[in-house]
């Protein structure tokens, strides 16, 4: 039987490498204008890329955050450290499926505006930046170093939020969804 | 575009070359119940493993009796003459197993390990302070006759040729022999478990279970050494009772009892009790619903910023079909009105006269149909 660390640790793997690929893969989108034209002509290719990876990384999250809790030593949020990300990585999920949404709808109409494909290239990088920053959390609080220590991050600090101010902003992350999906007439 | 691959494939080499063997978890592992297999391990991957140079014995006393706790120590020699090791993981095995090889598994209870808990495996930093690494934990076992420790340690190397590099050592067999108890030995009674932790701020009071004992008298220390006498009252058929002072932060103190009686007078080994304030309970909910309502929030404004726009011109523009019309109109000879002008004129009534029953308006509507074939479904 593969305990909860273990399979936490795959399932961290997992995410981790496919948040970077769509992470390098939106940058790429988002640099092509500037790219040389031979390069230019191979969005394409980043943009399915990135929303492919980004859709595997999505898949794993649910069970890296469920494992995640699983082999957390007090079974709870008893460390600032888990409690940090429980919210990095929330954020950067409903970050990363905003994203992907975004392209279902929009096709690869995304990229044609340099609005939308701002806004779609920063939301992946964001999401790959957010996962990043759950995996470091999890460097430090179980080998006492990770890659971006050199950022000294601030990860024994939680910016807990009062109930009923993050009950606000769940209502307005709900209404932006209805808004979002409404019909245009 | 081959230049621009080979380019490529070059970085890559350059990357995975410059990629060095490193000691996976420099921060430590935490104390702990730990077999070999994870200190030949933990640093990522065993074949990874140097040997390391540290010299390791274990030291016990003279007599161990079975059923009494018994001071097992371990002495690491060598500390930062050849490597810089930093933090040196400690443990107290019963076997070479790699697995299930804990002192646990021969039939040992860990009474101390010396920093407030139960467990084989320790972390110390060396900070320099000597070349000699000595730690304490407390034993006790029922098994008479001999048994078998060894000690392990696993280490890094903080600079130098070798830093983060895992070093991984082990100790030769040290044997001890447990010894029967003799029965007027003053003594503690077999079933007290010292405690090894309590809350910073809170004075603890020790009840102390012996057998074959007149009289007990207890001494304690704190880290910075100064030995002190606690007052010791009997609070029952050999049964005494004491008190340690609270400590004001987390650290810890020894104390150890003497026995005197009919047998011949015993002192027990040092016991650690070490201080902590244990994190209030947290209530996960609010986390919960805080990072739910991030995720909603970021989803949603996304969603919404992406939402597919409708352009009221490039809606017409979708429909707008003039530009073929202008082209098919373009491609093609504009047609002359003939087929219009014959259409409206009445056809030529034919030389044999009109058809029968047929009157002049009646051909003057019909009379192409007829012509053709086709009025009345060609009838």
């Amino acid at each position: 039987m593969v305990s909860a660390n273990t399979f936490h640790v795959v399932a961290t793997e997992l995410v981790v490498g496919a948040y970077s690929l769509a992470g390098i893969a939106f940058l790429f989108c988002l640099l092509c204008p500037w790219l040389p034209t031979s390069i230019k002509e191979k969005r394409s290719a980043g943009d399915a890329v990135a929303h492919s990876a980004l859709m595997f990384g999505i898949i794993a999250t649910p069970f890296a955050i469920w494992s995640g809790l699983s082999s957390a030593p007090s079974g709870d949020m008893g460390s600032p450290l888990l409690a940090n990300k429980m919210l990095l990585s929330m954020s950067g999920l409903g970050l990363a499926l905003g994203t992907l949404v975004g392209r279902w709808r929009g096709g690869a109409a995304v990229w044609e505006t340099r609005r939308s494909s701002i806004i779609q290239a920063c939301s992946g990088a964001g999401a790959t930046g957010l996962m990043l920053l759950t995996a470091s959390a999890g460097g430090t609080f179980s080998r006492g170093e990770s890659l971006l220590d050199w950022l000294h991050l601030p990860y024994n600090e939680v910016m807990l939020m009062p109930t009923y101010l993050s009950v606000v902003l769940l209502l307005l992350g709900l209404a932006c969804t209805v808004v979002g999906f409404k019909p245009t007439d | 575009m081959l230049k621009l691959r080979v380019k490529v494939l070059l970085l890559l080499l350059v990357l995975l070359g410059s990629t060095t063997f490193g000691a996976a978890e420099p921060g430590g592992n935490g104390d702990g119940l730990r077999d070999m297999q994870c200190g030949g391990a933990c640093h990522g991957d065993a074949g990874q493993n140097a040997t390391s140079s540290l010299s390791l014995s274990i030291e016990t006393p003279e007599q161990v009796w079975a059923g009494q706790p018994t001071q097992v120590t371990i002495v690491a020699a060598g500390v930062d003459v050849s490597h810089d090791e930093d933090l040196v993981g400690l443990f107290l095995l019963s076997s070479t197993n790699a697995n299930g090889d804990t002192p646990l598994s021969n039939g040992w209870e860990i009474l101390s390990d010396g920093k407030g808990g139960t467990g084989n495996y320790v972390e110390r930093s060396t900070d320099g302070s000597g070349v000699s690494l000595q730690h304490t934990w407390i034993l006790r076992t029922d098994t008479l006759g001999e048994q078998t420790l060894f000690a392990s340690v696993h280490h890094g190397d903080a600079t130098g040729s070798s830093q983060g590099r895992p070093f991984f050592g082990i100790s030769e067999a040290f044997v001890i022999n447990i010894e029967p108890v003799p029965e007027d030995l003053p003594r503690l009674h077999e079933d007290f478990v010292p405690l090894s932790m309590r809350e910073v701020g809170e004075a603890t009071l020790v009840e102390l279970q012996t057998k074959f004992t007149e009289t007990v008298a207890i001494e304690w220390q704190t880290e910075d050494g100064a030995i002190l006498d606690a007052p010791v009252n009997a609070s029952g058929e050999q049964l005494w009772e004491f008190s340690l002072p609270a400590t004001l932060k987390p650290s810890s103190l020894q104390w150890r009892a003497t026995f005197t009686g009919q047998g011949p007078e015993q002192t027990t080994p040092w016991f650690t009790l070490a201080a902590q304030i244990t994190p209030a309970e947290v209530d996960d909910r609010p986390i919960y619903i805080q990072g739910l309502a991030m995720g909603l929030l970021l989803f949603g404004a996304v969603v919404a910023l992406q939402k597919p726009r409708t352009n009221p011109e490039a809606a017409l523009k979708t429909f707008d079909q003039t530009a073929e019309i202008f082209t098919v109109q373009a491609a093609e000879p504009v047609a002359e009105p003939v087929a219009a002008s014959l259409s409206d004129a009445p056809a030529p009534i034919p030389e044999e006269g009109l058809p029968s029953g047929w009157t002049e308006e009646q051909w003057a509507w019909y009379g192409h149909e007829y012509l053709a074939g086709t009025y009345g479904g060609g009838q």
